[in-house]
């Protein structure tokens, strides 16, 4: 399946010896934005279901990798479950990952594969209320908060962050 | 990798698939699911079947959907597992609240013991039990399989193993 690379970065589907990093993640308090902290047992559920939703979809969030150590920093991609309005481009960086600009480019990198290979002509990014370091990427990327917010089953109430498009980037 | 497609006299054991969400919203309603984690609203039900797809992939097997011939329903999933903390391998059982008492749990697990046998070249495999799951625990009775021991899982607490009879002492 699909791999991306970035200067610092190599971007794959995610396999079962990524579950030690995310599970530390979602043992932590900085899943506290994303539906964490939660259970190994679930986190194991969780990384099952970022590889279904590869197969069922046909895209999904990457296993992000430091190119320079090969661990695991961060699951980063389009996203597009079960009521949610539209595919979201989603990024969670992995513990001790985070200050090092991954966020925006393995996003950037991702985007535009969405773009351009996948074709949609749209995205937004769900961020939720005081995800201060999200939001900081979101406008990096460019990206406008819309007025409404979404609310959904699992994450409550998350705001709306829409990228520019593909004609705006080009 | 392409996940397999069996047969039984009355059931298509296939991939699962969203179009049986309704059937998995059906199934997480109420307390019928009180014994494999309890009751679900319908993302978590949809974020179910996506992980169900996810194992095969992860794993190269998984839960297989039993989609009743005669009406094309799905009328639960029965399959070869091992999520996070399981002692071993296991084949698994759910069958929807509609689908009870017509041995279709017996039929499917059947087949899929030849699989897990016979195709992927498995030598044991357990199930494993709620202690107070009496059904599902007949059900593994029927299938030849006995009491081994008790288990505690770090998250889920105390659940039975039963050992299935390996490839060659099969009834």
């Amino acid at each position: 399946m699909t791999t991306l690379t970035t200067d610092r970065l190599t971007l794959r589907v995610p396999t079962l010896d990524d579950f030690d990093p995310l599970a530390a993640f979602y043992a932590s308090d900085r899943s506290r934005f994303v539906g964490g902290p939660q259970t190994a047992e679930l986190t194991w559920r969780t990384l099952a279901t970022e590889v279904g939703h590869w197969h069922l979809r046909g895209y999904g969030r990457f296993a992000v990798e430091e190119r320079s150590s090969g661990k695991l920093c961060g699951i980063i991609g389009p996203f597009y479950p079960l009521g949610f309005p539209e595919p979201e481009l989603g990024w969670d960086l992995m513990n001790g990952f985070e200050g090092k600009g991954y966020a925006t480019e393995a996003a950037r990198a991702v985007r535009d594969y969405v773009y351009g290979t996948l074709g949609m002509t749209t995205l937004i990014s769900l961020i939720a209320h005081g995800n201060t370091g999200s939001e900081a990427v979101a406008r990096r990327l460019g990206c406008v908060e819309e007025p409404e917010v979404f609310t959904h089953e699992r994450w409550g109430e998350l705001r709306v962050f829409r990228h520019p498009s593909p004609g705006e980037l080009a | 990798m392409d996940i397999p497609t069996l047969e039984t006299d009355r059931l298509i054991l296939r991939a699962p698939s969203m179009d049986d969400l309704d059937r998995e919203i059906l199934f997480y309603t109420g307390d019928h699911a009180k014994f494999v984690g309890g009751a679900k609203g319908p993302f978590a039900c949809a974020q179910g079947i996506l992980a169900r797809i996810g194992h095969w992939h992860v794993k190269g097997f998984g839960a297989f959907h039993l989609e009743e011939k005669e009406t094309g329903l799905c009328m639960g999933r029965v399959g070869p597992i091992e999520p996070y903390g399981w002692p071993e391998r296991e084949i698994g059982w759910s069958l929807m609240p509609d689908a009870t008492g017509k041995g279709y749990a017996t039929e499917a697990a059947l087949r899929i013991r030849d699989y897990v046998y016979d195709d992927l070249g498995w030598t044991t495999v357990i199930s494993l039990i709620d202690p107070e799951n009496t059904a599902s625990a007949r059900v593994a009775t029927r299938l030849g399989a006995r009491f081994e021991k008790t288990f505690e899982h770090v998250e889920f607490g105390t659940m039975y193993i039963w050992r299935h009879p390996g490839p060659g002492e099969r009834p």
